[in-house]
């Protein structure tokens, strides 16, 4: 019996996955645990890893393609094995990025019955071959056919000569869409140079004016529909703040010197963080979440930290951040960001966030507001430090490192005075942190 | 400038050499009065005397020993193996003795010696004196195995061979001989492991060794004729084997065939194979990398069985035009 290679759920929450891509042809041997396919949920990027040992077959999504968690996207068969009829159709795909190559009419195709059962012997999805019987009825030659094509390698291997090969990557072609000129249809290098200049100007764009079509998928989507429902449906509030960062220098700079060459340095999000996990606990309801028509105020206080990646921007989460140490932080921060630069993070860490922290002060921004990161309640945006002529407390001037905080908070779960009584207990705990002991 | 034949420029090389360096002497069978099977040393034992062209009977293990003694004690001997078959017999000297006793006295002593010897088939001498065996010495760590495909070379590479301190091979071809090429009076060097583009092209890279670089120049010109224009390479010195130009060669033409006498099966094409394929080279590629070789075979006595047991030109233009009109 052929083994179904299902769509894996990935995080408590998914619902989908997109296909990226497909990174075996069919009919290609593969081992248990080697990846197939690169999937990507709304969080993060991984791979989808054949479940046993056999031969990869009836591919049931394109790339492209969203499929719901759990669906059955292949088959790992062996080589003497058929795949499994399509006792059920595969689930639609939610939102094909490309229409199937046959729209699927509302019944079941028309088989005839020898057809059936030499496709369901030979392990052919009926969907995938052409009818050419009456009404496009498909026939016992129309499965047989599909075999035939399925078993010599059909389109499932591109030939092409290495010097082809690599002139498609150079021209950015895709090699499998060149007519090859050489010996039984290998694509040669002159092959992919002559598609290439046949090809309508390099990329089109498709208006006028408009140099480049990035497609709007995988994380970049993600960002887009959670920053424009949370943008929509939880009102803003934003409280800012001034904060003298002379303390956060110096207990950095104190816990720099008892640091060996190996450990990571202490950077200020390391105390940022230790800042906000204590201020969290000290106002509950700015670490919950809004769900339905409760708010749930969360026990636990996990801080996620915005990273920058190359196009997009994701958020590690550090869990029980109220419960560590700034040394212990600080190496969590460094492991979290160069796993998510790295596109290694774990599904762990990007789950169970209760809060944001969105640094954007080595980019030299003074200030911003951000949104928040639903469902939760808060976001803090911090900007740089900077050196500021400051009015001390005795009307005495001073030139302090000063540094603007920003939180934004959701109306619809508290109210300005809990943002703000936040905000105070953070600045208490920035610029006395021997306050955070207590 | 002055033609000679390739016997002629390895002798002149012997002669220059032996008069100029008193280390410098020959041992060999019948290459006293005889002048040696191939004519190599005639008139050398007038010249120098049987004290420095040594006859010895047919005892190849001994010579070959006789050599590595006189390199230890600082001599730099010239061995000849009448038929490159028989180097079998010295197999124990060469390759447990001269290849390994540089690495093994930590370099306290060195081997310099020559061991010249014919190989090839294509004279009617039947299985036991026409094997092309070069390939048993790449496979041994400590030997230079050199193979000149012309007059000019075979003198030049003899000097570079005889002034190295490490055991060198010298595999000279039946064949070639009597073929002239123009040779400088002058002593001159041609280095170790430095190939040689003898021809340009542009269509297909061909990679031949001794006998088959003149086989694989006669294709090239009917071949030419045909618009395709074969770019060979001559490595000259198998090890070590420069293949540097050999990849540059491939980038460019993203064809590659290497032609050589010696039987297909575990030969040294496979080598020179592998490395264009493993080399970024291989996404030059336009078609698979080819060799055309000896058949697996020893070499019959029957002349027309001889002729078709190793590369010939019209194989050669046969193979390079399959490869470079899409035949494979």
């Amino acid at each position: 019996m052929a083994k179904a290679v299902i769509m894996p759920k990935f995080g408590f929450t998914q619902e989908t996955a997109d296909i990226i891509k497909w990174l075996v042809q069919p009919g290609t041997l593969v081992e248990a645990g080697d990846p197939i396919a690169e999937v990507t949920t709304d969080k993060v990027d991984m791979e989808v890893e054949a479940p046993a040992t056999g031969i990869l077959d009836g591919i049931r999504y394109q790339e492209g393609e969203t499929v719901p968690v759990t669906a059955i996207i292949a088959y790992i068969r062996q080589p003497d094995e058929a795949l499994p009829p399509p006792e059920t159709e595969a689930p639609p795909a939610v939102a094909p990025a490309h229409p199937p190559a046959q729209p699927a009419g509302p019944d079941t195709v028309a088989v005839t019955p020898v057809a059936a059962r030499v496709a369901a012997h030979k392990g052919v999805d009926v969907e995938q071959v052409v009818g050419s019987g009456p009404g496009g009825r498909i026939t016992r030659g129309d499965v047989e056919a599909f075999v035939a094509q399925r078993d010599a390698g059909g389109s499932a291997k591109v030939r092409a000569a290495p010097a082809g090969r690599r002139r498609a990557r150079e021209l950015d072609v895709d090699v499998a869409s060149v007519k090859g000129s050489g010996p039984r249809g290998r694509v040669q290098s002159w092959d992919v140079q002559a598609a290439h200049a046949t090809k309508p100007a390099a990329v089109p764009t498709t208006e006028a004016g408009v140099a480049e079509v990035i497609p709007l998928v995988g994380m970049r989507r993600t960002i887009a529909q959670r920053m424009q429902a949370s943008f929509q449906e939880a009102p803003h509030m934003t409280f800012s703040a001034e904060i003298d960062a002379t303390a956060m220098q110096a207990l950095r700079d104190r816990l720099h010197a008892g640091l060996s060459a190996e450990q990571p340095r202490v950077s200020m999000t390391a105390i940022l963080l230790k800042a906000c996990a204590w201020a969290l606990r000290r106002n509950p309801r700015m670490n919950a979440r809004l769900s339905e028509d409760r708010i749930l105020v969360l026990s636990d206080v996990n801080v996620g930290i915005a990273v920058a990646l190359e196009d997009g921007l994701i958020v590690p989460v550090v869990h029980h951040a109220d419960a560590k140490g700034i040394l212990e932080l600080a190496a969590e921060v460094t492991a979290v960001s160069s796993r998510a630069r790295a596109g290694k993070l774990r599904s762990q860490d990007l789950m169970g966030g209760t809060f944001t922290i969105s640094n954007l002060g080595m980019f030299g921004v003074d200030s911003f507001t951000a949104i928040i990161n639903p469902p939760e309640t808060g976001i803090l945006a911090v900007g740089r430090i900077v050196r500021r002529l400051v009015v001390m407390s005795d009307d005495d001037v001073a030139i302090r490192p000063m540094m603007t905080i920003t939180l934004s908070a959701d109306h619809r779960t508290v109210d300005g005075a809990i943002a703000a009584h936040f905000l105070n207990d953070l600045r208490s705990a920035l610029e006395y942190p021997a306050l955070m002991t207590m | 400038m002055r033609e000679l034949s390739y016997a002629e420029a390895l002798r002149e090389c012997l002669r220059q050499t032996m008069t100029a360096d008193e280390r410098v002497f020959m041992i060999g069978e019948d290459i006293g009065i005889y002048g040696g099977a191939f004519g190599v040393s005639a008139g050398l034992l007038a010249e120098f005397g049987k004290e420095r062209i040594i006859d010895t009977p047919i005892s190849e293990a001994g010579l070959a020993g006789a050599c590595i003694g006189a390199a230890l004690t600082g001599m730099r001997p010239v061995g000849e193996i009448q038929f490159m078959d028989f180097v079998a017999l010295s197999m124990e000297q060469i390759v447990l003795q001269a290849a390994k006793i540089r690495f093994m006295f930590g370099g306290k002593a060195t081997v310099p010696m020559v061991l010249r010897m014919p190989g090839g088939s294509g004279t009617g001498a039947a299985a036991q004196h026409s094997e092309s065996l070069e390939n048993w010495f790449v496979h041994v760590p400590g030997l230079k195995v050199v193979m000149p495909s012309n007059a000019y070379d075979a003198k030049g590479l003899l000097r570079a061979a005889i002034y190295d301190d490490n055991p060198v091979i010298f595999v000279e071809h039946k064949l070639l001989y009597r073929t002239k090429a123009d040779v400088p009076e002058e002593p001159y060097e041609v280095p170790l492991g430095k190939s040689k583009i003898v021809r340009e092209g542009s269509d297909l890279t061909i990679v031949a060794t001794s006998i088959m670089v003149q086989r694989t120049l006669q294709a090239a010109e009917q071949l030419a004729q045909e618009n395709i224009e074969v770019e060979i390479i001559d490595p000259r010195t198998i090890k070590p084997l420069d293949s540097a130009p050999i990849i540059d060669s491939v980038k460019k033409t993203g064809r590659a065939l290497v032609v050589h006498e010696a039987v297909k099966m575990g030969g040294f094409g496979g080598e020179v194979v592998s490395q264009i394929v493993a080399s970024e080279a291989f996404d030059y590629l336009e078609a698979p990398v080819r060799r055309l070789a000896g058949l697996d075979t020893p070499i019959p006595y029957n002349r027309t069985l001889e002729y078709h047991a190793v590369p010939q030109v019209e194989n050669i233009v046969d193979e390079a035009r399959k490869l470079v009109q899409g035949g494979y």
